[in-house]
Order: structure tokens, then sequence, then C-alpha cells
């Protein structure tokens, strides 16, 4: 065959023909290329599943307003995660599909099932329905696991201490079982505030542990102390860490629990001058109580309904809820991972009105510069348009 | 059934410029990205207080105010080049070597002459020479670029024996080095290893050791940067993304987030159209697929449904390299730790072919090192009193494939330690003031941009794959590509090539 005018050229050029040729041998000896589906995601599936498939495969009631489900694939796979992340499970109770981020609890060095511990919350949509109504081998669907509320033994000191409130000592429990039962070559102080001592989950498996490891120390700090309380109480401040952990200097500390709690213990660690990179916190989901948010409007309840328009739909949204749970309750679909205002899956664009964002929504420069916003930490306080 | 003129899959920088450029032009155009946000590899994540960016060091072709450069005049037509803060970066980059001595290049050709002549003064004669064959092969790839453009079809064979024996003559540069490799080149100028390593640090934008590397691109990125000045912009090239997004809705286009495209539907062997994920059909003229070809064939098409001739066609073509990568926010300023230039390229020892080999391994210990802290040229990009910094390696996926997922987590932080190590013995005291840290590997890249291999260069791009020879031809009519993986990679010419694959098809439909 006539050679064409690219190859002639290409041919005149130093080492031209020698490329040329190398090309035409590499051409017949080489295979097929072309995969048959997609080969990127699956091999990223052992790791990230789009979805995970699961199935109720045990349930313990804590008696104490808390119950823990386990979980098992449903595929009987389970992809690994890092002791402290979440997973995020979807729902549909009453018509209404949405989701709710829970830590793992189990330890990552066994993969038979995920653990996970739900306490009732006042009010609850979906803990009343993982508290009450979830049966063994009921099936979910959830995303993750995913969160980086974890040890990143790059730079997080070897020695950890551990702030828990109420059900946040869940990602602990995680990363404590871990620690203790692998024997890792690390110190964990752990400070669990409970209002009670009844109401401190895992309290007897944590008692335990202090008891067989050196490396670990168990303080419960009651807030609400009956007649003989003998242990610590109030709340986590800067005197009782300077008295129970004299070394809170060379350690990396973690929070995890309700916001209040979440911004206290922040505030006290700096004041003892504990710098940021030292200190790590779970955003334990959105506050029900967005009315209290420092900076909301003046006026407003939390109970005004508003217009949410979305494309053609004009949707009823309440000032007190997310545009996140507005546009569930109307059944539209929206992508959503932490609910917490950090993964930017949810983000939706703001075209106009007024909405209140709560603090703690990690939203990126450019988001910022062309009005988009995460809609779980988004609150119409006025009548809204978005595009999804 | 929604009907448009064209649908593009994928909104990576070709796939946002496609769009945008056939908005422009009054087309009906509709714009897929399975991702919840625009831009492919170049995007960014929150961590803490910082934002990082996850590929732009620096941008190519913007050229100044004054001068402006192919893109800055590409961004004006589509109305944004106001609407973002450019940075104009001083410096090229600085290449430090394993004896603690460093070279950095202004961005600037006389400057950047005059600063090596005194470093080299023993090969000052051939740094002059050298950057005379560099601005000339650029000269004469443009003139002969024109001048193919002109011409259409084959020509005849009288006309092909003509230009056989009159190509060498009117372009002597291009015909000596068109074909050569950087090492090549680089011998024949010049003796002193640290003035070679100096010169070919653009090899990392494209992931070829200099032995591989192709010299017509090492021409070339040399030029463009110079003449044009590497840029960075405030927000990350999410900015870029976001501003080219709106002008697309702006000019009458439309663009689906979150919704990936599943399938592309033939009719007699030709497109016709998309199923997206949640199983919805669009029709259109014509399809722009910024995704790999691989991909494109191989997971949007039945297997019975891929011509014979695709097959053929992509043979010879390898997947490229990915990269490991570690995202850095450091509480404090770049000088206190000592970092003075933007990008750096950072050698374990004067042997860059050799050190290159770790590539293939999976961790990072002799790979040459690229770190790159943004905060030098801007510091509003990080709040104050802090510093962002990448640092990595360009890994190929292999070896990452091979681990169990239990191997994983463990394998990526011990490659971030090894990393963090690295830079430690650089800048002692750098460990202490780690804030926020994330490692991406190339499973990571693998995952969010689904690219065989983790792929952030396409395929691999050395003389036999790229230069002259993208495998740019789509075997189905209606369907074209515009991606990294048929053009050269980059930002500034992934933006330009899609502009040109838009504005031929505009002017088809
Ligand atoms: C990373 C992370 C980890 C977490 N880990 C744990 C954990 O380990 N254990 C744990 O117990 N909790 C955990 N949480 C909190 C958990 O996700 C839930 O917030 C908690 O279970 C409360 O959910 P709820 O639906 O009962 O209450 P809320 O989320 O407060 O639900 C009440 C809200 O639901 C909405 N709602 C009410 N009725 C309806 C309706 N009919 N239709 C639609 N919406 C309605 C309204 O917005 C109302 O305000 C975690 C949160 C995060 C972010
Ligand atoms: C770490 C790193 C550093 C880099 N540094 C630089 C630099 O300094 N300067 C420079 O110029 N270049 C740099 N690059 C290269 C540059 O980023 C790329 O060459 C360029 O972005 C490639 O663009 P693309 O158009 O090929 O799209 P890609 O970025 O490859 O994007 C493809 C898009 O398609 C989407 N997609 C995939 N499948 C589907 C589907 N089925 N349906 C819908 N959407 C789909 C993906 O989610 C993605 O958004 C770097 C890249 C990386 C990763
Ligand atoms: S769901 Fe993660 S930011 Fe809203």
């Amino acid at each position: 065959m006539a050679k064409t005018i690219k190859e002639t050229l290409l041919g005149t050029l130093v080492h031209g023909e020698e490329i040329l040729e190398s090309i035409r041998v590499s051409r017949s000896i080489s295979q097929d290329k072309i995969p048959v589906g997609n080969i990127a995601d699956k091999k990223v599936a052992a790791l990230h599943p789009e979805r995970l498939s699961l199935v109720v495969a045990d349930i313990v009631d804590t008696g104490k307003n808390a119950r823990i489900i386990r979980f098992a694939g449903a595929d009987g796979y389970l992809p690994p995660f890092e002791a402290g992340q979440y997973i995020n499970i979807f729902t549909e109770i009453d018509g209404v599909r949405t989701s709710r981020p829970y830590s793992i609890s189990s330890s990552p060095r066994q993969r038979a099932y995920y653990e996970i511990t739900v306490a009732r919350t006042a009010e609850g949509f979906v803990s009343d329905y993982m508290i009450d109504k979830v049966q063994i081998g009921d099936r979910f669907s959830a995303n993750g696991p995913a969160g980086v509320f974890r040890y990143q033994p790059v730079f997080h000191s070897k020695k950890a201490l551990y702030f828990a409130g109420g059900s946040g000592i869940t990602p602990f429990m995680s990363m404590i079982r871990e620690v203790l039962e692998a024997a890792l070559d690390r110190d964990i102080v752990l400070l669990y505030g409970s209002r009670t001592p009844e109401a401190a989950l895992y309290h007897d498996e944590l008692a335990a542990y202090a008891e067989k490891y050196p490396n670990f120390k168990y303080h419960l700090v009651i807030s609400e102390p009956a007649e003989g309380w003998q242990g610590e109480t109030g709340f986590i401040n800067a005197d009782l860490i300077a008295r129970l952990v004299p070394d809170y200097a060379e350690r990396t500390a973690y929070i995890c629990g309700p916001q209040v709690m979440n911004d206290f213990c922040k505030k006290e660690l700096e004041s003892m001058g504990v710098p940021a990179k030292r200190i790590r916190r779970e955003m334990f989901g959105a506050r029900k109580d967005i009315q209290n948010e420092p900076g909301w409007p003046e006026g407003l309840t939390g109970n005004e309904v508003f217009r949410l328009t979305v494309g053609d739909r004009v949707i009823d949204a309440r000032s007190g809820e997310s545009i996140l749970t507005a546009l569930e309750r109307a059944g539209v679909r929206v992508n959503v991972c932490c609910r917490s205002g950090e993964c930017s899956l949810c983000r939706v664009k703001l075209v106009s009105g007024n909405v209140f964002l709560a603090r703690g929504m990690l939203r990126r420069y450019a988001d910022e510069q062309y009005g988009y916003i995460h809609s779980c930490k988004a609150y119409p306080i006025g009548d809204v348009v978005i595009q999804l | 059934m929604e009907q448009y003129d064209v649908i593009v899959i994928g909104a990576g920088n070709g796939g946002l410029a496609a769009a945008a450029t056939l908005a422009e032009k009054g087309k009906r155009v509709i714009l897929f990205e399975r991702h919840n946000i625009p831009g492919g590899c170049g995007s960014s994540f929150r961590r803490g207080r910082f934002e990082f960016e996850i590929a732009l060091h620096q941008l190519s072709h913007m050229g100044t105010p004054e001068n402006p450069g192919p893109l800055r005049e590409q961004f004006a037509r589509y109305g944004i080049l106001d609407e973002i803060d450019w940075i104009e970066i001083k410096e090229l980059f600085r290449v430090n070597f394993p004896d603690g001595t460093g070279v950095s290049l202004p961005a600037d050709r006389e400057k950047c002459v005059a600063h090596l002549c005194k470093e080299f003064p023993a090969e000052a004669e051939a740094i002059k020479e050298y950057f005379k064959v560099v601005y000339d092969f650029c000269d004469e790839s443009t003139a002969f670029a024109a001048q193919s453009a002109k011409s259409t079809g084959e020509p005849g064979a009288l006309k092909k024996l003509i230009m056989k024996t009159g190509f060498p003559r009117i372009y002597p540069t291009l015909a000596k080095y068109a074909l050569k490799s950087t090492q090549e080149v680089l011998d024949e100028f010049f003796k002193d290893p640290k003035l070679q390593l100096a010169l070919s640090a653009y090899w990392c934008f494209m992931g070829m050791p200099p032995e591989r590397f192709p010299f017509a691109i090492l021409a070339k990125c040399t030029y463009f940067y110079t003449e044009t000045k590497p840029h960075y912009l405030r927000g990350t090239s999410m900015m870029m993304n976001q501003a080219i997004m709106e002008a697309i809705g702006r000019m009458g286009g439309v663009v689906r987030l979150n919704c990936g495209v599943k399938r592309i539907m033939l009719e007699n062997g030709a497109a016709v159209g998309v199923v997206d994920e949640n199983g919805v059909e669009y029709r259109a003229k014509k399809i722009i697929s910024n995704i790999s070809p691989l991909t494109t064939y191989g997971a949007l098409l039945a297997p019975e449904e891929v011509p014979e001739s695709a097959r053929e066609y992509l043979k010879p073509y390898t997947v490229g390299i990915s990269a490991l990568t570690c995202f850095i926010g450091l509480d404090c300023t770049p000088e206190e730790i000592g970092f003075t230039t933007s990008f750096t390229l950072n050698y374990e020892s004067l042997d860059a072919n050799k050190d290159f080999r770790d590539a293939y391994q999976l961790l990072p210990d002799h790979d040459p090192l690229v770190a790159t802290c943004y905060t030098v040229d801007d510091p509003s990009v990080s709040p104050p009193g802090t510093s962002i910094i990448t640092a990595g390696t360009l890994k190929y996926s292999a070896e990452w494939e091979k681990l169990t997922p239990e191997q994983y987590y463990e394998m990526k932080y011990e490659a971030g330690r090894r990393i963090v190590a690295r830079l430690e013995k650089m800048y002692p005291g750098f460990t202490e003031h780690i804030e926020e840290m994330e490692i991406a590997t190339p499973l990571t890249h693998m995952r969010y941009l689904n690219h065989p291999g983790g792929a952030i260069y396409g395929y691999e791009q050395d003389r036999m794959q790229s230069v002259f020879f993208f495998p740019a031809e789509s075997k189905i009519p209606n369907l074209e590509f515009a991606s990294g993986w048929v053009t050269s990679c980059g930002f500034g010419p992934n933006y330009q090539y899609a502009d040109g694959v838009a504005s031929k098809i505009a002017a088809e439909v």
C-alpha cells in the first residue's frame, strides 16, 4: 500500500523509519486492549463499592434506649474500613426515602459484620425506626464506609485522648477495640461524658478493658450524678483534663458527641494551648435545634413554612429543617453521604432566596463564589429556588 | 425523548470546553458527569481549614493581559476571564539535587539563559544553542501546523515526492528533533547531569522519564510555559470548572452532574444517543466522549457492538501512569519551612531514568518527588499563617491493584510516611507542622476518574504514542473523542483540543 503523506513525512525525520517500524511491530504483537465492562469500577469495588448491600444479622438491646445492630454483607462481603468511619444507611419510612450516617463500632480487624449502635433521640425519625421496627433479616443499602475521623499514623500522636459524649462513643469503640485486641503500640485515654452512669453505652466493656490493658485509661464523667456516685462529675473542662490527663499536650485529641459538647471541648483544649492540628472532630450530624445556632435570624422559630422551588416543583419547607430533608420528604432524589456538611455530595445551587448556613459546612471556594450550598446544612429562611 | 445536537460524556477539562464551545455556537448541547462536581482530574476537596487542589500545578497557554495566550482568548469567548483571579507564577520550577543544591528557572527566556550560564559557566554556549533549538523547533512546528491546516486530503504521488524532499529543508529543526527523546537531545548538548535535570523537569508533567519523554513535548512545554507564563488561580481549578459550567448554562447548554452515562446507543453502527444511569434516553446528532476510548468502547457499548477496527486501532496503546500524592496543610508559612519556589522536583540521585523505575514499585523510595507549595505565589490560597503543599510521585497502578483490600490502608499510610520523611529531610521540622493530610494512591485516581490504571495523563506519552501518534480517531460514526487520552495531556492542551473538536462538529450539525 502506498504510504500516506503523514507516513511519508514522518519517514524523513531522524528516527522516523525506526519509530514507524516499532509501531508496526507493536501493532502486530499487541493484544486487544478493549475491556468488557468498566474495569476501573470493578477494581475499585472491593475497597469502595458504589453501594453496600446489608442484611441485619443480629440485634442486641442495650437496655439503655439504644440498640446494637450488626449488619452482614448481603452477598457475604464487606469492604475494609478505618476505625472511626461511618456508613450512611438508606431507609424508607412512611414512604419517605432518607438516610442516616452511623459510625461503625466494631473493630476493623474483623469484617464478618459491621456493628452500629443507634441511640434514641427525642422526636427521632430514623432512630425510632431502627430501634423499634428493624428486625433480623431486614435489608438495607448504604454508602461508605466514609469519613476522616480516624487515626492518621503519619502525623497523629501514638498517644490519644478521646472525648466522647453520649452516642458519640461509637467510633471510639471501633478504635479502642482495634488498638487493644490487636495489641497495637498506642496509648488511649477516654473521657466519656454521659448524663447518668446508666445511660453510658458500652460501660462494662470499657471498664473491663481498663482493668486489663495498661495502655487504656477510662474516665466516665457524669453531668447529672445521682446520690452516691463516686466518679467524676460535671462537664469535661480544662481543669478536669489537666487533672486526669497530665500529658495531654503530647496527645492527639479526638472529639465526638453532640455539637454543644463538641464545641465546648474544643474551646477548652484551645484554652489550654492545644493547637488545631491536635484536635480532630467528628461532626455528628446537624443539630436538631437549629434555631439556637449562633447567627440564626431573630424572629424565626424554626416552624415557618416557606416555598422551595426545584425545577418545576414547589415544595413546602420548614425553616427548622434542612433543605435536604425537605427534598427527601417530597421524594426528590439527592446524592448524600455525611449529612454533616463535610462531604459535599448533597451540594445544590442556590438560584435565589435566603438560606441559613449552619456551621461546619466545608464549602469549596468556587462553590461560595457561584452560590452552591450543601443542602444538609442549609435551612430555608424565606422562599427559595434551587437547582439540582 | 430529549433531542440534542450534541451530547458530551464527562465534565473533565475536555468535556467542559467542548460543551462550552458548542453552546457558544448556538448548538443544543447536554453534558453528563457522573461525579457531583465538574472538573475530572482538575478539581479540589476540603479538609479542615484547607481546600486542596488535586491536579493543577501550572496552567499553560494563558499569557498576560497585554500578550494574551490562546487559553486567555478562549476563556474570553466564554465570558469567564474576569470571574477568576489569575496568579502569574514567576518561576517555572526549581530542581533540587540530593547534595542539597538546586536550580530555579525564571519564567523568562533571557533571564533563564543568563541564570543557567552563571550556574553552569562551562556550558554557556551550549545553553544558548539549546534554547535557540527549542524556540526554532516551536516556530517551525507552528508554521508547519498552519501549512497543514490549509491542505486537504491526500496529495498525489508527485506532490508527495516534492514534500518529502522539501520538508527537511523548510523545517530542519523539526526534521532533526521531532522524534528524538529528551535524553538524546540533552546528551547532545550538555555534560553536567545537573544541567540536564534542570532543563528536563517537565517530563514529570507527562509521566515519561527523560529517556522516553519526547523532546517535542519538552520543547513545547519549555516554550509555552516561558512565553505564556505559568499560571495558577485563586480557588483551585474548581473555579475554572464552575465558571465554564455556568457559562454553558448561560449560553443555553445543559449540564447534568451526578448523572453518569451508562450506554451509547447505536443504530446501523452509528452513535445516535445515550442512556443515563437512571435509564433515561437522550438523542443527538453527535456524541463527544471525554472519557478514555477504552472505557467508551468497553463499558458504554456491548462487546459485539465494538468495531473490529477500533480493537485494531487501539492495540499499540498502553495505559499510562497514575500518581501517589500527599495533600498537606501546614500550620506555618512557606518561609518558616523553607519553601521558596511553588513547583519543585526533588531527586534522590542524578539519574532520573534510574530513579523513575521505582514508579513501577509500590512504595516511593527513590522516585523523583514533585512538591508544590501553592502558598508561595499567593498566600491567600490558604488561611493566614498556613500553607498548602502537595507532594507526590508518579506511580503505575499495577502494584497497587495487587494489594488485598486488607493491605490497602496500611500501604497507603506507609507510602505517605515515606514521602513525608523525604520532605522532613529537606525541610527539617516539616512533620511537626502537619495539620491536615490526605493520601491519594493510583486506586484513588481510579475511583474518582474512572480511568483504567487510574491514569492521570491518558496513554503513555512516549514517542510512539504521542505527538504524531495520538489515537484521536473514532471508529464509530458520529462519535468523537476529546480528552487527555487522545491529545497531549494537561489543562491548556485539553481545553484547546476540545475547542477544536467542538468547532468542527458545530459546523456539521
Ligand atoms: C458521622 C456520623 C456518625 C454518627 N454515628 C451515630 C452512631 O453511631 N449512633 C447514633 O445513634 N447516631 C449516630 N449519628 C447520628 C445519626 O445519624 C442520627 O442523626 C440519629 O440517629 C438521629 O436520627 P433521627 O432520624 O432519629 O433524628 P433526626 O435526624 O434528628 O431526625 C429528626 C428529623 O427527621 C426529619 N423527619 C421527621 N419526620 C420525618 C418524616 N416523616 N419524613 C421525613 N423526614 C422526617 C425531620 O427533619 C426531623 O427534624 C451519627 C451522625 C453522623 C453524622
Ligand atoms: C495529580 C495530577 C496532576 C496534574 N498536574 C497538571 C498540571 O500541573 N498542569 C496541567 O496542565 N495538567 C496537569 N494534570 C493533567 C490534567 O489534569 C489532565 O490532563 C486533564 O485534566 C485531562 O482532562 P480530560 O478532559 O481528559 O478529563 P478527565 O479529567 O480525565 O475527566 C473525565 C471525566 O469524565 C467523567 N466520567 C467518567 N466516566 C463517565 C461516565 N460514564 N459518564 C459521565 N461522566 C463520566 C469523570 O468523572 C471525569 O470527570 C494533572 C493531573 C493529575 C491527576
Ligand atoms: S451530605 Fe455530606 S455535605 Fe451534605
